[in-house]
């Protein structure tokens, strides 16, 4: 008897980033891996990175915090309030956990612009708080754009001073989750790695490559429009969208094949630009998100 | 007994809020509502292209993004004088729509059902006070839904990025209505999601809340506050289906009144600004940061109407529409975004039926040299209102008065608090080491500090200009 053929493995990062989340899933169940403490820290943004991470499918927010991580701490979610929410986060340090932090660090005024609780009748700063913790932290995720280089929080004239984490934790290995929000599978598939297999392959600019690795560009369906030299010329156009602005072939994301929201829709497939949002840089570096002129002669930008 | 109590962080909301009451025999005398985090997008917005507003101040806040660029969508359709098509109003309400449900939901279910329910005692949902009186089939019923809401409010969102890309921070709401053309299958995608959404809302969310108030019947006599009430209309003014919400209107003692927006100002005594006439008005020069200002105690602004505090939200919109009885609590606070969300669904039932695929809503458009735009709409938390100059074709000027700017104002020099902290003169609070009754109360304003606090612009960048 013959062994039957089996179809190629799917070698897509979308696949690979699947097989490792699922895998993750099975190992937890089996008792392969220990949950570990997660200590999720928000700092200057929006907090829209922990309203991403509650829109995750497989796994979804239940899963992850039942059968993956104990929170030891989320100003958005926790149910203790006041010192004692704060008590919680200071009890995390006495043991083993995995920070992660949305937002950027405020430096004015020493960290006053963005107080995130009080301990012992004292503010305590998000500057303060994030150096406590990314001392004794065995990994260190940055969550979102905010995180990872300061971000929308830090566009110009930046009046709080707000930079991302790897320049108040400059000599720590910071996993950089950049996304303006960062995708529910991005972080929660990066979290399986490091509970699975430890950290997982970066670029130089430590972004995990099973997500980060290639261009929108080089996967866009769109691409046969640009090779053709078939621009749109409004938002809605179904064709190329280089001469609106689109930030596509600088910017290093699975968006064109992961999609959002449970895989449904994403920036191009709306007939918009893509404007970057998970590239170093955005939003200053990006803007303009777009442009009906892009022939124009750019001046002082 | 005098004591102070200060709660920082109050969990559960989006943002960062700290509060500070004074307590005199086991009552609350005095409270301060604090914003504790600044970003400044009003002076960030300077200098960008006009067109870039629309995703920019979405990162005001997570949770509601798709409200800020619903506001500054209309204030660039004023600016660049463009009437949006009726389809183009239908499809960005819908995608409107579909935040409030998934906000409604997640504040609901996330925030405030664990102050009334015992929930999982692991370190995240570990509670800090014994106030539980649910008989236990209906507590466990209730703690069972926070799980089973996660993938209704996860399917709103889903709903909202099949019109608008993704979510949070879509990027279908634009000038004209949104981005790209209705088709058959995305208006069915999006029915057949709503449907097992509305069946959640009826089913679920609606009998929770009446459950919850059934027990904690106090609520119905707390955190009333002022009683002024004010929306500047919701799903409203549309050319056949007419008013489907709220028109544009407030409640004073002296009974309703059509809203008229030259009657706002935004003081800044209590405020951590500078300014010289100690206020903000949308035809001044806008204030400069300073936290070390004498009295100042907070990020957020004070915005007044006819020189009150007004209290805008679900429970002012379901009042001013008729449909809610004139009672202000902290309950009926609750139970009106549940009802809220019921009629968000029907709204969109509606809404849906109108859509007619392929119609074309975008053009190429120019930038006026200069121009002023506004864009008032009532978002999630309620009235939200965005405020542009352009020149050169820059944007020159941008203003922001959010919902929980209005409901978590500073005082002011009438001797006004915010609409929050009045809200909570008088509680009692039964245990002074478990202050319960503050979180509940402050918590059925749905605060969102990522919003209320993003503001300021240096008065030397902001030429004067007339807003109204």
């Amino acid at each position: 008897m013959t062994m039957p053929i089996l179809p190629p493995e799917d070698l897509s990062n979308k696949a690979i980033s699947a097989r490792i989340t699922t895998n993750a899933i099975k190992s937890i169940k089996n008792g392969l891996i220990k949950k570990k403490n997660l200590v999720y820290l928000e700092l200057n943004g929006c907090s829209g990175n922990i309203i991403s991470l509650l829109n995750g499918q497989n796994p979804d927010f239940e899963y992850t915090f039942k059968s993956m991580v104990d929170i030891q701490y989320s100003n958005s979610l926790m149910v203790a309030e006041g010192e004692k929410a704060i008590e919680k986060l200071m009890k995390a340090l006495e043991g083993e956990y995995i920070l992660a932090v949305e937002g950027a660090v405020a430096l004015k005024n020493n960290g006053l612009y963005n107080i995130i609780g009080s301990w012992k009748g004292k503010p305590l700063t998000g500057l303060e708080a994030v150096k406590m913790l990314g001392e004794k932290a065995s990994h260190i995720l940055a969550v979102g754009a905010c995180a990872t280089h300061g971000g929308v929080s830090a566009a110009k004239p930046n009046p709080s001073e707000s930079v991302g984490l790897n320049k108040v934790l400059p000599h720590k290995k910071i996993i950089m989750l950049p996304g303006c929000p960062v995708h529910p599978d991005w972080f929660l598939g990066t979290l399986a790695h490091l509970l699975l297999y430890g950290e997982p392959e970066t670029d130089s600019l430590n972004r995990p490559l099973m997500f980060y690795s290639t261009l929108i560009h080089d996967r866009c369906p769109r691409r046969p429009f640009f090779d053709r030299g078939i621009f749109a010329e409004k938002l809605s156009d179904k064709t190329c969208l280089f001469k609106l602005g689109c930030r596509g072939p600088v910017t290093r994301t699975d968006c064109p094949t992961r999609q959002w929201n449970g895989h449904v829709n994403w920036p191009i497939g709306d007939d918009t630009p893509c404007i970057g949002c998970a590239q170093f840089g955005f939003p200053d570096a990006m803007a303009p998100f777009i442009s009906f002129d892009t022939t124009r002669v750019v001046k002082n930008e | 007994m005098n004591k102070r109590i200060v709660i920082n962080p109050l969990t559960r909301i989006s943002g960062f809020l700290e509060i500070d009451v004074r307590i005199e025999n086991k009552r609350v005398v005095d409270a301060k509502t604090k914003g504790n985090l600044f970003r400044g997008f009003e002076q960030m917005l300077v200098g960008r292209s006009p067109f870039d507003a629309v995703y920019f101040t979405q990162r005001i806040c997570g949770i509601c993004s798709a409200a800020h660029s619903m506001a500054s969508s209309l204030a660039l359709e004023d600016a660049l004088k463009i009437e949006p098509l009726e389809q183009g109003r239908y499809l960005r309400d819908i995608i409107h729509s579909c935040e409030f449900l998934q906000n409604h939901i997640r504040h609901f279910y996330q925030y405030t059902v664990p102050d009334f329910v015992k929930m999982d005692q692991n370190t995240l949902l570990q509670t800090d006070h014994t106030d539980f009186r649910l008989p236990k089939a209906i507590n466990d019923r209730i703690a069972q839904h926070y799980f089973d809401s996660l993938a209704i409010s996860r399917s709103a969102h889903q709903m909202l990025a099949v019109l608008g890309g993704k979510a949070p921070h879509n990027h279908g709401v634009f000038i004209g209505g949104i981005t790209t053309k209705a088709t058959a299958e995305k208006v069915v995608h999006i029915d057949s999601l709503l449907q097992k959404i509305a069946l959640f809302i009826d089913e679920k969310m609606i009998p929770d809340v009446y459950d919850i108030a059934k027990y904690y019947p106090e609520y119905f006599q707390l955190g009333g506050g002022y009683g002024n009430l004010l929306s500047y209309g919701s799903f409203h003014n549309y050319k056949e289906l007419g008013t489907l919400y709220t028109n544009p209107l407030v409640l004073t003692k002296k009974g309703i009144e059509v809203f008229d927006e030259k009657n706002i100002e935004e003081k800044i005594d209590y405020s951590y600004y500078q300014a010289p006439a100690n206020k903000d008005q949308q035809n001044k020069a806008v204030p400069e940061p300073d936290m070390d200002k004498e009295k100042a105690y907070s990020w957020v602004k004070a915005p007044r109407y006819n020189g009150l505090p007004f209290e805008v939200g679900p429970l002012a919109r379901l009042i001013l529409s008729g449909t809610y009885p004139n009672r202000i609590s902290a309950m009926d606070r609750t139970i009106a975004r549940a009802l809220e969300a019921k009629k968000i669904a029907e709204i969109m039932k509606i809404l849906l039926k109108q859509i007619i695929p392929g119609v074309e809503l975008q053009q190429k458009y120019e930038l006026p040299s200069s121009a002023f735009g506004r864009g008032l709409v009532d978002t999630t938390r309620g009235a939200l209102g965005h405020w542009l100059e352009i020149k050169d074709k820059k944007i020159s000027f941008y203003q922001i008065i959010t919902p929980s700017t209005w409901d978590f104002s500073t005082r002011d020099e009438n001797g006004y608090r915010g609409v929050a902290e009045e809200a909570l003169i008088g509680t009692p609070i039964v245990n002074p080491e478990q202050p319960v009754e503050i979180g509940r109360i402050l918590r059925s304003f749905d605060p969102c500090m990522s919003c209320a606090t993003h503001v300021y612009s240096p008065g030397k960048q902001v030429k004067t200009i007339q807003v109204f």
